[in-house]
C-alpha cells in the first residue's frame, strides 16, 4: 500500500469515528479499536490523538476514552484548547473567552483583563446574543481585530438532534466585523503540522488515521502527511472515489490500519 | 373623456419626512398636496425589523403626519406578503413587538424561517431550532441583512450576523426582503393596487423619495421606477454621484413634490 512505501514513526489519530462513535452518553467503542490502541501504546510508534473537541479539557477527554476502554495519556491528547493558548502565549494576546465553561481551565494562565483577541470555541449553551453582542463590541474597537477559533465545524450531530458548530458563530463576528477568523484546529496544515512537532518527528515519518475525507485526510495531505481513511464514523462508501480528495490509503478500521503498520515494521 | 393615469409615490420615511420626532421642514403640508392630487396614490415605504406598523403609525401622527395605517409598507408587510404568496407557515424569529405584523399567519409545524433583529430570540437552543428547519429545506427569509446598529450603549451586532451564520451551516441564502431588493418595490406598489382595488400601475408609473442613494434610489431605478433623491437625512454631498441613473437631487420632500406636481401636470 502506498501509506506504507516510507517508513512511519508516528501516527495522528482522530477520535470520534475512529476510537467511538458518539452516541448516548459516552458514546460506543468499536470494538476492534480498543486492541488496536493498546498495540500500538505497546509499540515504539509515537501518537498523538488530534480531534476538535473544544468543550472538554484534555483531562476530561482522556477520563472518557477511559471509561469507553482506551488507555490514553493526556499528552497524547492534541486538541485545539492548549494550542490556541500556546498561540497566544507566543505573540502575548490577552484573550476574551467565549467558551465552553468545561475547556476554561485551559486559559487559567491568561490575563483577561483588557483583552486584545477573542477566542472562540462551541460554547453551547453560552452562544447568547449578549454573549456573542459582547464579543462583537470587543472586536471592533481594537485596531487589528482577532478572532481565534476552536476548530471551524458547522454542525454536528447530538443524541438531541442536529446543533450549530463554532463555525457558523465564527461566521457571524467574521460578517459583523468584517474579518477572516485565524482557525486552531483540523483541517488548518498548522495545527496538524503542531501535532507533528509535539512528538519531535518530521511530516515525512508521521500518518494521520481519519475518518472525515475533507478535515482529516485532506487537510492532512496539505500539510504534508499521509492521509489514511477508515471505514468506520462518517464514512460514505462513494468516498472510494472522491472527487477532491484521495487518500494514501482506505482501511476497514484502524485495526487494519494497525495491523499492516505493524507487520512492515516488524518485517 | 378618457381617464388619466395614476401614479404610485412611493416616500420613505425617517429622513426623508421626519428625523426621530420632528418632521422635515414643509413635509407635512407637501404629503397633504400629494394626498389632494386624485392622480397620486401613496405608499410610506421603509425597512424595520423591530417596529410594527401600528407603532410607526402612531409616532407619525404623533408627529402630525396624515397617514393612514395601511399606507405604511414595511421590510415585514413584504416579509408577510411573501409568506402568504408562498403559503408558507413561518418560524418566527423576531420580537415580540414585530409579531403583531404577522397576525394570523399561521406558524405551525414551520416550513420558513424569518428572521429579524430579533436579540432575544439568539439563543443556541432557538438558533439551532431554526437550523435544522433550514437544513430540512425550510425557506430562509430575511427582514434584512444589517451587520450592526447604534444602540444606546454602543455598536449592537444586526441580524445579518444571525442570518449569515445559518447560510454558512446549511450552505444556502436567504431570500432578503427590505429596500433595495427590486422585490420589495413591486411587493409596495401590488399592495397599493390590492388595498386601493385601482387600476394596474406599472413601475415605470412609480416614483420613490428617499434620501439613501442605494437603499431607496438606486433600489427604485433598478425596480423600474423613477427616483428622487432628498438632501435631508442621511444625505452626504456626492451621494448622488453613487447612483447610476441619473435621478434628480432635490432640496427636501418639498422640492420633490413640487417636481412630482409638475409631472403630473406635463403628462
Amino acid at each position: 500500500m502506498n501509506w506504507l512505501s516510507k517508513p512511519v514513526r508516528g501516527l495522528l489519530l482522530d477520535i470520534t469515528g475512529v476510537l467511538y462513535n458518539s452516541g448516548e452518553g459516552d458514546g460506543v467503542a468499536i470494538a476492534s479499536s480498543i486492541e488496536a490502541v493498546k498495540r500500538l501504546q505497546a509499540s515504539d510508534l509515537k501518537i498523538r490523538f488530534v480531534s476538535n473537541e473544544s468543550s472538554n479539557t484534555r483531562a476530561k477527554l482522556a477520563a472518557k476514552l477511559g471509561r469507553l476502554g482506551f488507555e490514553i495519556q493526556e499528552e497524547q491528547l492534541f486538541t485545539p484548547a492548549p494550542a490556541a493558548a500556546s498561540y497566544l502565549r507566543q505573540h502575548g494576546l490577552r484573550p476574551h473567552l467565549l467558551v465552553h465553561p468545561g475547556v476554561q481551565d485551559e486559559f487559567a494562565e491568561f490575563d483577561m483583563t483588557d483583552p486584545n483577541c477573542v477566542v472562540m470555541g462551541d460554547a453551547e449553551r453560552e452562544f447568547t446574543y449578549q454573549n456573542l453582542n459582547t464579543a462583537f463590541q470587543l472586536l471592533i474597537k481594537l485596531d487589528r481585530p482577532q478572532l481565534i477559533t476552536l476548530g471551524y465545524g458547522k454542525y454536528y450531530m447530538e443524541t438531541d438532534g442536529l446543533k450549530l458548530d463554532v463555525g457558523a458563530y465564527a461566521k457571524a463576528l467574521e460578517y459583523a466585523c468584517d474579518i477572516q477568523s485565524l482557525v486552531i484546529g483540523k483541517p488548518n496544515a498548522e495545527y496538524f503540522s503542531a501535532a507533528v512537532a509535539d512528538m519531535q518527528l518530521t511530516i515525512d515519518e508521521t500518518v494521520m488515521i481519519g475518518d472525515d475525507i475533507l478535515s482529516d485526510i485532506g487537510g492532512a495531505q496539505k500539510a504534508g502527511l499521509r492521509g489514511v481513511q477508515v471505514r468506520t464514523g462518517k464514512w460514505r462508501p462513494q468516498w472510494e472515489n472522491h472527487p477532491i480528495v484521495t487518500p494514501d490509503g482506505i482501511v476497514d478500521n484502524l485495526a487494519e490500519a494497525v495491523n499492516l503498520l505493524l507487520a512492515q515494521n516488524a518485517a | 373623456m378618457t381617464l388619466k393615469k395614476k401614479l404610485a409615490v412611493l416616500i420613505d420615511l425617517s429622513g426623508t419626512i421626519h428625523i426621530e420626532d420632528c418632521a422635515i421642514k414643509g413635509a407635512i403640508e407637501a404629503i397633504g398636496r400629494l394626498r389632494a392630487n386624485p392622480r397620486v396614490r401613496m405608499r410610506f415605504v421603509t425597512n424595520t425589523t423591530k417596529e410594527s406598523i401600528g407603532r410607526l403609525h402612531s409616532r407619525l401622527q404623533k408627529i402630525g403626519f396624515d397617514i393612514a395605517k395601511h399606507e405604511i409598507f414595511t421590510s415585514m408587510s413584504a416579509a408577510r406578503r411573501l409568506v402568504e404568496n408562498e403559503r408558507l407557515r413561518p418560524m418566527l424569529l423576531l420580537e415580540d413587538v414585530a409579531l403583531e405584523d404577522f397576525e394570523g399567519i399561521d406558524t405551525t409545524n414551520p416550513n420558513a424561517v424569518v428572521i429579524g433583529l430579533a436579540p432575544s430570540q439568539f439563543y443556541a437552543e432557538r438558533m439551532n431550532e431554526a437550523f435544522r428547519l433550514v437544513l430540512d429545506g425550510a425557506k430562509l427569509i430575511a427582514i434584512h441583512k444589517a451587520r450592526y446598529f447604534k444602540s444606546a450603549d454602543g455598536m449592537a451586532l444586526g441580524p445579518g450576523p444571525f442570518v449569515q451564520a445559518l447560510e454558512f451551516a446549511t450552505d444556502t441564502k436567504a431570500t432578503v426582503v427590505g429596500k433595495p431588493e427590486s422585490a420589495f418595490f413591486h411587493m409596495a406598489l401590488q399592495s397599493l393596487m390590492d388595498e386601493e382595488s385601482a387600476e394596474e400601475i406599472s413601475a415605470e408609473d412609480a416614483v420613490m423619495i428617499g434620501d439613501d442613494a442605494r437603499d431607496d434610489v438606486q433600489g427604485a431605478l433598478d425596480a423600474g421606477m423613477k427616483a428622487i433623491l432628498v438632501k435631508t437625512g442621511k444625505y452626504r454631498d456626492g451621494d448622488e454621484r453613487k447612483i447610476t441613473g441619473d435621478p434628480p437631487a432635490l432640496d427636501s420632500i418639498v422640492d420633490a413634490v413640487d417636481y412630482i406636481e409638475r409631472l403630473i401636470d406635463n403628462s
